[in-house]
């Protein structure tokens, strides 16, 4: 690295908390979610295509574990589905902003927030659509 | 985003035979792969890695993403001949 971890985290540097505005937010976490993204599709295709491969093990066991909570009752829950489709809908949204940015729409720093959360009002508004309609599918009552 | 919307809305509400399904997974697949893993190179190049340092992080990227398309696409294929 050109520079040192203690100039960007230290005082003045663009992450340290205390300097950081929305918009290097925005970056930080469309940075880390597209991280924990990529980790979730291949868990993900691992995990459907272990019924086809009639695969097993502690791993498999494990993906199985991720799948009923120690809170649920009488319901499977996929709690780390869930969490993953709130992030999959911020990654998302932020992405679209960003090639709205690209395009020119919004490049005005007021409607530049605007357009932010809205589009983060429409993620909450598809994610809980998503939750609402297809959680007692998952359910299996 | 319109593949996993369709995707989702395939999972939840639409009625299209396996094999639709399977050739819209792999589709999706293919396309969150390559966003996926030029997103981790783009983070990993952001660390000035070097001339040698690029051709590497982009051949091994380039291998996982071909080894998973080809794992994902063989458990969809009974789905994508069969459905």
């Amino acid at each position: 690295m050109t520079r040192r971890i203690s100039q960007i985290l230290g005082r003045g540097g663009e992450l340290n908390p205390r300097n950081m505005r929305l918009g290097i937010w925005a970056w930080l976490i469309q940075r880390i979610s597209g991280l924990a993204l990529v980790v979730f599709v291949v868990a993900h295709v691992v995990a459907i295509s272990q019924a086809n491969f009639a695969l097993s093990g502690p791993l498999f066991t494990m993906l199985d574990g991720l799948r009923n909570p120690f809170w649920s009752v009488d319901r499977t829950v996929l709690a780390i589905d869930l969490i993953m489709l709130g992030i999959i809908a911020f990654h998302g949204m932020n992405g679209i902003r960003i090639v709205l940015f690209d395009m020119g729409v919004g490049v005005g720093l007021r409607s530049h927030k605007v357009i932010f959360w809205i589009l983060v009002a429409i993620g909450v508004v598809v994610g809980g659509l998503v939750i609402f309609y297809g959680l007692p599918l998952i359910g299996g009552t | 985003m319109v593949v996993l919307g369709v995707h989702l809305w395939l999972a939840n509400f639409g009625q299209p035979t396996a094999s639709l399904r399977a050739i819209l997974g792999v589709i999706l697949l293919g396309l969150a792969l390559f966003h996926g893993l030029n997103g981790v190179r783009t983070v990993i190049l952001d660390f000035n890695v070097g001339t040698q340092g690029r051709k590497f992080v982009t051949m091994i990227l380039l291998l996982v993403g071909v080894a998973s398309l080809l794992f994902g696409m063989h458990g969809l294929w009974p789905l994508i001949v069969g459905g």
